[in-house]
């Protein structure tokens, strides 16, 4: 009988699995770090010589401020702890490229490390709010695969930025809404909105959830009026708490810059960026690209198909005779022109895309305002957003990864999008680093990473009341090789990048090793999405409570 | 798919119902009582891996640690390495690079002759084969990285890359797995859970001396070491013949592995049983050896001479820099150089003083009672080669590697001793700290150090009972601490490793 005691009392502590994350992050901290990393240098600095004023105005380096308030306040506090020697490192000079050294770069490196504890702490708070052994057990193994997870290591402790803050307190908005204490969850997702703008993609999800599990009650008096009971839908008290606590958080930010509202908002929303980067985040503009890219390829060697190309399409001809303009679009630099054959993209499509999508994923949540539904319609809303948005970079797959672990071990069949998901969504991470020391380094960690949570997320995922059909084998097999044809791919690709430098036919090939990769992840992205939504709309065992 | 469904079954039982994860973890309890219990069962390490403590999932348990230490590796090797934007000499990562350049662009008779001064080859033959192997590999990838004079002192990212991809391969394809066969053959014999043989492989494979030596100095020690083990391997298995082939290929690498010699030599002629089964290993050891040198002997005879004089020179001084050993220690106090003796026969002198009672008594030991013997070989490995180390002649700091792998496998079969065991790894690792500092790899010097300690757990490091031993222990810790607070010119604990050799009889 001690065997009962010791398996329920068992406490999952997160802090040996942060005590090994961090002896690689600090063993990895000297090498290579993005031009981001000279950004928040940059912000450092600009947040600590100039008056709060002048935050959002001062343009001497091209990597100006350009997230919202609370991030500079966050930059203005970890400035004010820079220490001398740091300091006389260049680490808090603004000038237009920052000449810096090893000091500011681990002082840096450790600010990254420091603010990760949200993080930590965050996913700790999960696994301790569970209740039952079970779920505590399953919530162990989604949150240590959060907190090793190679998204946040490749992004965070090689490229550099802050993710593992924002993501912390995203997590804190999420597990107040599992704990049904909805103003704590607008209080942190206001928060976070006031940190990085990204997550405006999340927003109409959590804006659903707590306005339909808060803020509207559909009880029906039949004794009274018709109006007055529609003015009863509305609960006025909760809507005029939630109201004020999210108005107060947004006015604490954006107060103290109340005469340069319109150039911080210029800074939050530039438009004029292009559809795609020069790699393609896996998505369906990648998708989109390429079918560009082989159509001028089938139009330029197959004579036949240009009439009914031309028919088809109505694009420019003539632009595709100027081999130096297909040049720059083959070769993957961003143009004018994006597409030659295919009609263009406009931002105002991409942005009604994601909208409709966003809405079928919020009209179930509305009808059913339960938490599973909740983090269902955040991870639909993060695919939205990332498969049809614009100027999509890869980065913003967590926005998807990370509400769907919490979701997996729910229900064993949410397993196969899962695994696919994470295996191209990490997997087009890849070549975000592109130096040659940390290239065995993001891969084997990965795979690691990728083994260890496979193995645990299939023991402690709950299987289905329901007897599995047989489809559900096959598909799972079809996802199993499609990951496992991964590899190839992978070492493909990296073997021809290796043996460019000897032979000069293969440099041609550069860019089509990208294009390879991000279709490939592409086409694993969107299928996993088309799995999860197949789930989410059609199953509806798992999103009850 | 009769076998997914069976164990579908058999997850709808562990997960639908909490009682079933009771006596799920019940089994477990009992599996274990089977085998002696795990004393690290409060330790990081075993909190980390015990989710793969069942059957099934051991094999993931393997591969995890193989990839762990790929990973670990990898990020060591982001750091600087020997000689790092140091010209005109730069150091040992030039000398290997250096030696790469060299084998592949001359003939195989001008190999020990070339350009002496600068990195002149002086490693035995199988490491210019190695060097020849990897620089043809190299140099098709990139022919600039070992281009013909034209490549010294090459540093470019490239470059610095494939020399650690290589030297994680050499330790991937004779090490690692060395040392999880080894685990596994005296798991086998002395009866260690699997779980515990893995903890103590990955207790190995994470020792921070040979990661840094390796990746962050860079040298090709795991290839010695890979091939010592493997003689051990079948020294336990008791082939001679094997042991002897692979020994003959440890001192072929790295002339280091000599100081195993003396025991293995012995251990040998004791074990062999008759006169036919002598023939067969000298025959082993003279073939093999004469595979080694046959390309320099038939290409130039004249350059087996200068092998020797290159591999053995006995014209430099008695110590490198600073060495932990007792010739430096003692030199603090009569300055060797002065004394008008011969140095090489003093410290010959020595070593046999230090070594011959020992072995006598290891042997003598092996002849009362044959169950001892495994124990008593990597007992005598250790302590030999900790003897060579202390007293020989012309010891270089890094050869402390070579007895610190011996003691290491000593955790086996005495994982109880793992205080101890722990301790004199703590303190090789530390007689490395003046190289390493020298190389800028302070950092991963101690994320690295605090990074074993902390997976055995501080439990099992820090003796608490209250004897000699465990005294020493503690104020050489606390001394460590203070040297590094301090990092002053003279190393005070250096004097405690003459400890060492008492403590380990």
């Amino acid at each position: 009988m001690a065997n009962v005691a010791i398996t329920e009392t068992k406490h999952y502590s997160l802090l040996n699995i942060w005590i090994v994350s961090l002896i690689l992050k600090i063993l990895i901290s000297i090498g290579y770090h993005s031009t981001d990393f000279d950004v928040h240098r940059n912000w450092l600095a600009i947040t600590n010589k100039l008056p709060i004023s002048k935050w959002y105005i001062e343009n001497t380096s091209q990597w100006t401020l350009d997230y919202p308030p609370f991030f500079a306040y966050f930059e203005y506090i970890l400035s004010l702890f820079v220490p001398s020697f740091v300091a006389n490192d260049g680490c808090l000079d603004i000038v237009e490229v920052g000449n810096y050294g090893l000091p500011t770069i681990y002082f840096q490196r450790f600010t990254v490390i420091l603010s990760e504890m949200i993080l930590f702490i965050a996913l700790q708070w999960i696994i301790d709010t569970s209740k039952t052994h079970e779920l505590r057990r399953r919530m162990y193994v989604a949150t240590a695969s959060l907190a090793l997870s190679p998204g946040l290591l490749i992004i965070d402790h090689v490229h550099f930025q802050y993710n593992g803050m924002m993501y912390g307190i995203l997590l804190f908005c999420i597990n107040s809404a599992r704990l049904k204490r909805y103003l704590l969850c607008g209080f942190w997702f206001a928060v976070l909105l006031c940190f990085k703008h990204i997550y405006l993609y999340l927003a109409p999800a959590v804006f659903v959830f707590l306005l339909r599990g808060y803020c509207l009650k559909f009880h029906w008096n039949k004794k009274k009026s018709f109006i007055v009971n529609v003015f009863n839908y509305v609960q006025w008290m909760n809507l005029i708490k939630l109201g004020s606590i999210v108005l107060l958080v947004f006015t604490i930010a954006f107060a103290p810059f109340y005469n340069v509202l319109p150039e911080l908002f210029g800074r939050l929303f530039p438009f004029s960026r292009g559809l795609t980067h020069a790699y393609w985040a896996p998505n369906m503009w990648a998708i989109y690209s390429f079918t560009d890219r082989v159509l001028i390829q089938i139009y330029k060697r197959i004579p036949i198909t240009r009439f009914p190309l031309q028919k088809l399409f109505k694009f420019n001809a003539l632009l595709l005779s100027d081999s130096k303009l297909l040049q720059t679009s083959t070769r993957g630099i961003v143009g004018d022109i994006e597409f030659f054959i295919l009609p263009n993209i406009t931002p105002k499509l991409t942005f009604l895309l994601t909208l409709f999508y966003q809405i079928m994923a919020l009209i179930p949540l509305f009808i059913q305002p339960t938490f599973r539904r909740f983090l269902g319609a955040m991870t639909l809303c993060g695919y939205a957003s990332f498969l049809f948005g614009w100027h999509v970079h890869e980065k913003a797959i967590l926005l998807v990864i990370f509400p769907m672990t919490l979701l997996v071990t729910r229900d064993r069949k949410l397993l196969s999008p899962y695994n696919l998901l994470v295996c191209c969504g990490y997997g087009s991470l890849f070549p975000l680093i592109f130096t040659s020391n940390e290239w065995l380094l993001k891969k084997v960690y990965t795979l690691l990473w990728y083994i260890i949570f496979y193995f645990n997320f299939k023991k402690v995922a709950r299987l289905p009341k329901k007897a599995e059909s047989n489809d559900g084998i096959i598909l799972d097999r079809m996802v199993n090789g499609y990951i496992l044809l991964f590899i190839p791919i992978i070492t493909i690709t990296s073997l021809i990048d290796l043996l460019k430098g000897k032979y000069i036919i293969l440099q041609n090939f550069e860019f089509l090793n990208l294009m390879i990769y991000s279709v490939y992840c592409g086409i694993g992205v969107i299928s996993s999405w088309n799995g999860f939504c197949w789930i989410y709309f059609v199953d509806d065992s798992i999103w009850t409570e | 798919m009769a076998k997914t469904k069976k164990k579908n079954v058999k997850d709808v039982k562990s997960v639908g119902v909490p009682t079933e994860v009771v006596s799920e973890s019940k089994h477990l309890h009992h599996h274990n009582h089977n085998q002696t219990k795990s004393i690290f069962k409060n330790s990081p390490v075993y909190e980390l891996l015990h989710y793969f403590e069942r059957a099934p999932d051991q094999w993931a348990a393997r591969y995890i640690l193989i990839l762990t230490a790929i990973i670990l590796r990898t990020a060591v090797g982001l750091g600087t390495y020997s000689g790092f934007k140091t010209p005109p000499m730069f150091g040992d990562f030039e000398a290997q690079r250096h030696w790469m350049e060299l084998t592949i662009n001359l003939p195989i008779s001008e190999w020990y002759y070339f350009d002496l001064q600068y990195w002149g080859l002086d490693y035995p033959p199988l490491t210019a084969y190695h060097s020849y192997f990897l620089g043809m590999i190299g140099s098709f990838i990139n022919s600039a990285w070992f281009a013909f004079n034209d490549s010294r002192g090459a540093e470019s990212n490239d470059l610095k890359f494939f020399m650690r991809v290589t030297s994680i391969i050499s330790e991937l394809i004779l090490y690692i797995p060395a040392i999880l066969l080894i685990a596994n053959l005296l798991g086998k014999k002395f009866n260690i859970g699997r779980m515990d043989q893995i903890i103590v492989s990955l207790i190995i494979l994470t020792q921070p001396h040979l990661i840094l030596i390796d990746h962050g100095h860079f040298q090709y020690n795991s290839v010695m070491l890979g091939f010592f083990v493997y003689s051990v391997i079948e020294l336990v298995n008791n082939n001679l013949i094997m042991a002897s082939f692979w020994f003959v290929s440890c001192i072929n690498f790295k002339q280091m592995g000599l100081y195993y010699s003396l025991f293995i030599f012995f251990y040998i002629l004791n074990q062999i049983r008759d006169i036919f089964q002598l023939i067969l290993v000298g025959a082993t050891v003279l073939i093999t050896q004469f595979i080694y040198v046959l390309p320099f002997a038939a290409t130039n005879p004249e350059s087996l001479k200068q092998i020797v004089i290159r591999v053995f020179p006995f014209n430099r001084g008695l110590f490198e820099d600073k060495v932990a050993n007792f010739w430096c220690t003692t030199n603090t106090l009569l300055k060797y150089r002065n004394l008008n003796l011969g140095l090489s026969q003093l410290s010959l002198i020595a070593t046999l003083l230090a070594t011959i009672p020992v072995n006598c008594y290891i042997f003598y030991k092996i002849k009362k009672n044959h169950k001892l013997k495994i124990p008593l070989l990597l007992y005598g490995f250790a302590s030999n080669a900790l003897s060579f180390y202390l007293f020989s002649f012309q010891v270089h700091e890094k050869s402390i590697l070579v007895p610190l792998v011996p003691i290491l496998l000593l955790l086996f079969i005495d994982k109880d001793n793992i205080t101890i065991i722990q301790w004199i790894n703590n303190i090789g690792t530390f007689s490395l700290y003046p190289l390493l500092k020298k190389d800028g790899l302070i950092m991963q010097y101690i994320v690295l150090q605090f990074l074993i300690n902390w997976l055995i757990g501080f439990d099992l490091i820090l003796p608490k009972k209250l004897n000699l031993n465990n005294l020493v222990i503690n104020s050489t810790y606390f001394l460590m601490i203070i040297y590094h607070f301090i990092d002053a010119l003279y190393s005070p604990p250096i004097r405690i490793l003459l400890f060492l050799v008492i403590l380990e009889l």
